[in-house]
């Protein structure tokens, strides 16, 4: 479904991504871990489509389709979810007009027409229940005034409601307390399917403990230094970070 | 300074009044008037906003004798019927009785305030645009809301100003007092026709007395090539409620002054405005809250859109006088530049002579928020939806506080269709 190769990125004169090379198939969970600084942040907005970093080398595809040339809504469109490390505040622009006009610009790119407006009331309280969200949210600001783990849920809520084909989870348990944790985790879970990837992009195992990933890739400089499954996360938190940047200058 | 005019042009035009009512409060008030001229930009209060347009406009309408224009009864009967609210209306500061229903309003009484002078709020009256208001106003009218008005549908304040045959310039004066314990909502609608210039110079003196409550909404929509300068002075007794808010979405060279004067203990104000600036547009808002007593309190939001060649001017003070203790005061003015030959000037203004006093203020210019965008856009909205959502939203913090809410519909179907106008590559 995704795949890079050789990826080059920067962000004004600074090369963050070095040569990163990764395959992601329908139906897969994958863990990008990594120290500070090693680029998980700017892989996520690069396969979002962020004007801020420069792809100056390798390719991206997504179902086969170069992904450099799309803006990020034509990306959203075709099925590209990021999850936001740290949510935007917008106030003035309720949660539920944000959801059903995203909803909606989907929908016009797959040649429907607009969502019902009970049957979208109907499918947001659905999601929220399961994400233990007061159905209050949805009428205010976009994540105004939200906590950390309100942002998050308000997140998962979007990704729920978008049901996206690949979905980029950027730090998604950083700030969360153990229920908020479970309730994100229980959403994520809940979206897992054949026919959907997901990557999380985490300096912790700990989400890992609640999503357990297929793979789980360790960055480090721009690029991957080591692949394996989730015994790897167990390893790493028993050795650091350091260990494998001793690996990646050795490398 | 070109802003001076004779007493003997003045005194002309006083001659041309219907029923010529020279009292003496108009001869003061047009010597008074002559003796200053229009404001400079060398006063402080005027420095960024220069009246020599207005002056010009004036001393042509002065010396041209024209009659003015008569009234434009499709655009008042379309205007009337967009809000519902009991009318009265002001055409080229003429009256209309006949067009009037909010006149003859259950728990409203009205009379002429020939004298103009009643209800004038003390020390607030011998600014040059007040006094030229008062010596040259065709009509007063005078309110008095009873203590027993249950405040059902807003009295409506129409001003059409016409200049379809030449330059013209009109005062509209009205005098509210509101009776101890009463409620009252207006709201105020300025509209403006015609090729030639205009000049128009309103001034609305509100008293509340104890207790009593006001819902007051003032939406300006002139036509690009008509100016205005309006005055509104509130004195609130004590613990007497209003919530102003104002939107300036048309006009060439606007000037609005809001005086509020806080005089019993417990009263309190929310003065909201949102204003839109378009190339060749200017537009002041001057703000003034004294707390004379205490606890009193006065909240001031306003915001701003501009976009093109335009300015806008945001002064927003609060006075805390001696003895003013338990005062609460905030200042807050947002303003967004959508385009770089847009230009704000934005000052939020405290004098403190009080203890215990809670003041906060905080202004802003900037643009459209990069990274708000883009998180639109990586739901799927295109850049130029995310763009009009998000103005649209800035704008909405606004609307959305209006003291009537009856009036949200058509103040969104206004600011949507304003939103058009001034970006048309952003706002589709």
């Amino acid at each position: 479904m995704l795949k890079i190769r050789n990826l080059d990125a920067s962000i004004g004169d600074t090369q963050i991504l070095r040569g990163l090379s990764l395959n992601v198939n329908a139906g897969e969970v994958h863990a990008i871990m990594g120290p500070n600084g090693s680029g998980k942040s700017t892989l996520a907005q690069v396969i979002a489509g962020h004007d801020d970093y420069v792809v100056t080398g390798g390719s991206i595809t997504f179902k086969g389709e170069d992904l450099v040339p799309l803006a990020p809504e034509a990306r959203a469109r075709e099925g590209i979810f990021l999850g936001f490390q740290y949510p935007v505040e917008i106030p003035g622009v309720n949660n539920a007009y944000l959801l059903k006009a995203a909803v909606n610009a989907k929908r016009k790119h797959q040649g429907l027409g607009e969502i019902d407006a009970f049957e979208f009331l109907k499918l947001a309280r659905e999601k929220m229940t399961m994400l233990d969200m007061d159905p209050k949210f949805l009428h205010r600001g976009v994540n105004q005034g939200f906590s950390g783990g309100e942002k998050k849920r308000n997140e998962i809520l979007q990704m729920a409601m978008l049901e996206p084909e690949l979905a980029i989870l950027d730090e998604t348990d950083s700030g969360l307390d153990i229920d908020a944790l479970k309730a994100v985790a229980g959403g994520i879970n809940a979206l897992r399917d054949p026919a959907r990837a997901i990557i999380l992009v985490t300096h912790y195992q700990r989400l890992l403990d609640y999503v357990e990933p297929d793979h789980i890739h360790v960055l480090s400089e721009g690029r991957i230094v080591r692949s394996g499954d989730k015994s790897l996360a167990h390893e790493l938190e028993d050795k650091g970070y350091e260990w494998l940047q001793d690996i990646a200058s050795a490398g | 300074m070109n802003s001076q005019i004779s007493i003997q042009e003045l005194t002309r035009a006083l001659h041309r009044l219907p029923g010529t009512e020279q009292t003496t409060e108009r001869r003061r008030a047009l010597q008074l008037f002559a003796d200053h001229g229009f404001p400079g930009q060398r006063e402080e209060d005027w420095k960024y906003t220069d009246l020599s347009s207005i002056a010009k406009i004036s001393r042509t309408w002065l010396s041209a004798d024209a009659e003015p224009d008569g009234p434009d009864l499709a655009r008042i009967h379309a205007a009337m019927a967009s809000i519902d609210a009991a009318w009265i209306v002001f055409a080229n500061g003429s009256l209309l009785r006949d067009l009037s229903p909010g006149l003859s309003e259950p728990g409203v009484s009205a009379s002429d305030a020939v004298e103009l002078d009643v209800v004038a709020v003390p020390n607030r009256r011998d600014d040059p645009l007040s006094a030229l208001n008062r010596a040259l106003s065709r009509d007063g009218l005078r309110l008095q809301i009873k203590g027993d008005n249950a405040a059902a549908r807003p009295i409506g304040i129409l001003t059409l100003d016409a200049a379809q045959t030449a330059v013209s310039s009109s005062q509209v004066r009205v005098d509210i007092e509101l009776a101890p314990g009463s409620a009252a909502r207006f709201v105020e609608l300025h509209l403006s026709t015609g090729e030639h210039e205009h000049y128009s110079n309103c001034v609305v003196n509100l008293v509340a007395n104890p207790a009593s409550s006001c819902d007051y909404v003032r939406i300006q929509q002139r036509d690009i090539n008509h100016s205005q300068t309006a005055r509104l002075n509130l004195r609130l007794q004590q613990d007497s409620h209003v919530r102003h808010a104002a939107f300036d979405l048309g006009g060439k060279l606007t000037r609005n002054d809001l005086q509020v004067d806080l005089v019993g203990q417990g009263a309190s104000c929310v003065l909201d405005g949102l204003y839109f600036g378009v190339p060749g547009r200017h537009i002041d808002n001057h703000i003034r809250v004294d707390h004379c007593v205490g606890p009193s309190t006065s909240m001031q939001d306003y915001r701003g859109i501009l976009t093109g060649k335009c300015r806008g001017v945001w002064n927003g003070k609060a006075v805390v006088h001696k003895g003013a203790d338990g005062t609460d005061a905030t200042q807050s003015n947002h303003n967004l530049l959508l385009s770089e030959h847009a230009e704000i000037n934005a000052k939020p203004e405290l004098e403190i002579y009080a203890e215990d006093v809670k003041c906060a203020h905080g202004t802003t210019v900037g643009q459209l928020d990069e990274q708000a965008i883009y998180y639109l856009r990586t739901r799927g909205i295109d850049e130029s939806a995310a763009r009009r959502i998000l103005t649209g939203a800035f704008a909405a913090i606004i609307v959305e506080k209006s003291p009537i809410p009856e009036l949200l519909g058509i103040l969104n179907e206004k600011v949507v269709a304003e939103l058009q106008k001034i970006a048309p590559g952003v706002v589709s």
